[in-house]
C-alpha cells in the first residue's frame, strides 16, 4: 500500500555565483543534503521561508535542474536515467502565478493540448475531446475552449494550470505556491478541487507554501526546510502539536490566526 | 481638535475603458480615528487600493475622482492643490507600499533617501537629519543603524526594507499612515515581526493606521474596526470583534467561510467557498451585486439571521444588533430580502 514512488537522498545544488570577470567564483549551496522520501497517494507538504531551498529541489524533482550530488529516484528509477518526455508524463507542475504560466497568444484549448502534442500522442482525433473532459474535470466551462488568458479571472487561469499538468494522468504533481497569487475565496476553490482530483485520480501532491493554514488543511505529512537543509519531518497533526526544530516552532508561532482575540503572536521566548 | 484623522464621505472612483465607464470604487464612506487600526479587506479588484490612491490624490490621470469630502484631521484636503498636498504626503499622511523593493529608489542610499523627506518637509539637513534618521532606523529596530544608513535597498533582505520604508514614513511624524498590504511579499516569520512592530508604532506615535489588506489573519491579528468591500462598495463595517463574531453581509459570511483556521481545520470536509465571480464594474449595475453568489443550499432556516434597525438617513444601510459601531450596507432590495435578517419597523415608511 504505502509504496514509495519519490525517493531522494543526500540531494545537493550548488550555484556558482560570479563576483566578477577576475574575481573567483563563491559557491552557494542552495539544497544541502536532503533526503526525502514520498509514498504514493500522499501529500506531502515543504515549507521553509523564501530563499531555503524548496523550489530549487522541486525543480531537481521535476527534471528541470541536474542536482550536483546525490540521487532522486522515481518508481525505484534514477531520475537522470528516464527520458525526459517519459520523466513530464509522470510529473507535471502546477506554478505560482497563473498570470505568468500560461501563454497569453494561445487559446485555452490550445494550452491543455500542448503536452499531448509534446509527447506525441498516437490519437489526434481523440485529443479535443479529451482536453473538454479534463476541463470538466477541473470546472472550467466549455465556452473557454477557445478563449485566451486573458479574458479569465485569476482562479479560472489555475484552474487551466491545473488541467494542462493533469491532461497525461500523472502520478506526481508539484504545486509551487498554489494559491498564494489567489483571493481567499478563490484559494478555497482550488485547495478543494486540488483534494477532489487527489482522491479521483490517486494522485500524489508535493505542495510547497510557506502559509501554515493551507499546508495544515491539506498535507498528510509535512518536511521543513531551513538554509537548504531539512531540518525536520513527520506528520501534519504531530509537527503542528509537538515542533520538535526551533524553526518549526518559530513558524508555528508566527501563524496569525484569524481570531482577533488572539492577537499577534508573541516572540517566541528562546533560551 | 476633532478626533477623526480621516474622514471620507462618498468617494466615487471612475475610469473610462473602452467597454464604457468603470465604477472602481461606488460611494464609500470612511473615517479612522485617532490611535485607530482600521483594516480594510476585500478581493482583488474591490476597489481597495484605489480608495487610498484616491485619499491620497495619486490615482492614475485618466481616473476620476468625485468625493463629497475628505477631511485629514477636521481640515478639507479637498481644494488642495498639488504643490499644497504634496506637502501633506510623507509629512502628514504616510503611505507604505506592498513591494519595499519597487518603493526604495535602487540607486540611492537609505540616508540620501530618509535625508531627502526631512529636507523636503522639515527643513532639516545635514548632520541632524542623518542623526535623526539613525534614531528612526533604531527605532523600528534595525541594528546597526549607522552601518544600514549607508547601504543600497539592494543590500538589504526584504524584512529590512520593509522596516526602512516604515521609519522613513514614520520620520515626519503623520497623522495618518495608509499600508497597503505591507506584509503580503514577505515570510510568515517576518510578517508577525513587522505587525507587531506597526502596532507598537502606532500606539506610541497615536496615528491613524489604515491597512489593507486581504488576509483575514492580519486583519483579526491587528484591527480595531474593519470595512469590508465587495464589488466598490463598503458592505460591512465594525468592530473586529463584532465582525468575527457575527457577520451579517452575506458576502463577509462567505469570507469567513473560506480561510482554513489553523487548529480547527477538519479535514475530511472541503472549505467553503464563495460561487461564482466578482461582477464585472463597467457600466451600470442592472442586478444584484451579489447575484449567483449565495451559498449553495443557503435557505432562510439555516441562516442565522440578526435584527437589523434601519440608519437614518441612509437608504439600505443598517446597524447590526443595536451596536452602535457595527453596520451593513445592501446594494439592493433584492439581496437585503434575501439575506432573511429581521428589519426594524422604520423601513416600512
Amino acid at each position: 500500500m504505502s509504496e514509495v514512488i519519490i525517493n531522494a537522498e543526500n540531494v545537493v545544488k550548488d550555484y556558482s555565483l560570479s563576483q566578477g570577470v577576475f574575481r573567483k567564483k563563491e559557491i552557494l549551496r542552495a539544497v544541502d543534503g536532503v533526503s526525502l522520501k514520498v509514498l504514493r497517494g500522499e501529500v506531502l507538504a515543504l515549507v521553509g521561508e523564501s530563499g531555503c531551498g524548496k523550489t530549487t529541489l522541486a525543480k531537481i524533482i521535476l527534471g528541470l535542474l541536474p542536482q550536483t550530488s546525490g540521487f532522486v529516484q522515481l518508481n525505484g528509477q534514477l531520475l537522470n536515467q528516464i527520458p525526459r518526455l517519459k520523466l513530464a508524463k509522470m510529473v507535471q507542475p502546477v506554478f505560482q502565478d497563473p498570470y505568468s504560466s500560461l501563454n497569453p497568444r494561445k487559446t485555452i484549448g490550445s494550452i491543455i493540448t500542448l503536452p499531448l502534442t509534446v509527447q506525441g500522442d498516437r490519437n489526434p482525433q481523440t485529443w479535443e475531446n479529451r482536453v473538454r473532459k479534463t476541463m470538466d474535470l477541473v470546472g472550467l466551462h466549455q465556452r473557454m475552449f477557445h478563449q485566451y488568458p486573458n479574458q479569465l479571472s485569476g482562479g479560472q487561469r489555475q484552474r487551466v494550470a491545473i488541467a494542462r499538468a493533469l491532461i497525461n494522468r500523472p502520478a506526481v504533481v508539484i504545486c509551487d505556491e498554489p494559491t498564494s497569487a489567489l483571493d481567499v475565496s478563490v484559494q478555497s476553490q482550488i485547495l478543494n478541487l486540488l483534494n477532489e482530483l487527489r482522491k479521483e485520480l490517486n494522485l500524489t501532491y508535493i505542495i510547497i507554501s510557506h502559509n501554515l493554514a493551507v499546508v495544515e488543511h491539506m498535507a498528510s505529512r509535512v518536511a521543513v526546510m531551513y538554509f537548504g537543509k531539512m531540518v525536520e519531518e513527520a506528520e501534519t497533526s504531530t509537527l503542528f502539536s509537538q515542533p520538535k526544530h526551533s524553526y518549526t516552532q518559530k513558524l508555528l508561532n508566527s501563524i496569525l490566526t484569524p481570531d482577533p482575540r488572539q492577537g499577534i503572536p508573541d516572540k517566541l521566548k528562546t533560551a | 481638535m476633532s478626533d477623526q484623522v480621516l474622514n471620507v464621505e462618498k468617494l466615487y472612483v471612475d475610469i473610462p475603458v473602452s467597454e464604457g465607464i468603470l465604477h472602481a470604487v461606488d460611494g464609500i464612506s470612511l473615517h479612522v480615528n485617532r490611535g485607530e487600526t482600521l483594516c480594510i479587506v476585500g478581493e482583488s479588484g474591490c476597489g481597495k487600493s484605489l480608495t487610498s490612491l484616491a485619499i491620497m490624490d495619486l490615482l492614475p490621470k485618466k481616473a476620476v475622482r468625485k468625493v463629497n469630502s475628505l477631511e485629514l484631521c477636521g481640515e478639507s484636503i479637498l481644494e488642495c492643490t498639488e504643490q499644497e498636498m504634496s506637502d501633506i504626503r510623507g509629512n502628514r499622511m504616510g503611505m507604505i507600499f506592498q513591494e519595499p523593493m519597487t518603493s526604495l529608489n535602487p540607486s540611492f542610499t537609505v540616508e540620501n533617501q530618509m535625508v531627502e523627506t526631512l529636507s523636503r518637509h522639515r527643513g532639516v539637513t545635514g548632520q541632524e537629519a542623518s542623526n535623526l534618521a539613525v534614531q528612526m532606523l533604531e527605532r523600528v529596530g534595525i541594528e546597526p543603524a549607522t552601518q544600514r544608513l549607508r547601504q543600497y535597498p539592494h543590500q538589504l533582505s526584504g524584512g529590512l526594507r520593509q522596516r526602512v520604508m516604515i521609519a522613513m514614513t514614520l520620520l515626519c511624524n503623520p497623522e495618518l499612515i495608509i499600508a497597503d498590504e505591507p506584509t503580503t511579499a514577505l515570510d510568515v516569520t517576518i510578517q508577525a515581526q513587522i505587525l507587531r512592530l506597526l502596532r507598537e508604532l502606532q500606539s506610541d506615535f497615536k496615528m491613524g493606521l489604515m491597512l489593507i489588506t486581504h488576509d483575514m489573519g492580519v486583519v483579526a491579528s491587528v484591527a480595531d474596526r474593519v470595512a469590508v468591500m465587495y464589488a466598490g462598495q463598503v458592505v460591512e463595517e465594525g468592530p473586529v470583534l463584532e465582525i468575527f463574531d457575527n457577520p451579517t453581509h452575506p458576502y463577509t459570511r462567505g469570507l469567513m467561510r473560506c480561510i482554513p483556521i489553523p487548529g480547527k481545520i477538519d479535514r475530511t470536509k472541503p472549505l467553503g467557498t464563495i460561487p461564482g465571480m466578482v461582477p464585472s464594474l463597467v457600466g451600470e449595475f442592472s442586478r444584484c451585486r451579489f447575484d449567483g453568489r449565495w451559498e449553495s443550499g443557503a435557505s432562510g432556516s439555516s441562516v442565522k439571521t440578526t435584527s437589523l434597525a434601519p440608519l437614518q438617513g441612509k437608504n439600505r444601510s443598517f446597524s447590526v444588533d443595536e451596536s452602535p459601531k457595527h453596520f451593513v450596507h445592501f446594494c439592493c432590495d433584492d439581496c437585503l430580502h434575501k439575506s432573511g435578517h429581521q428589519i426594524g419597523e422604520d423601513l416600512a415608511q
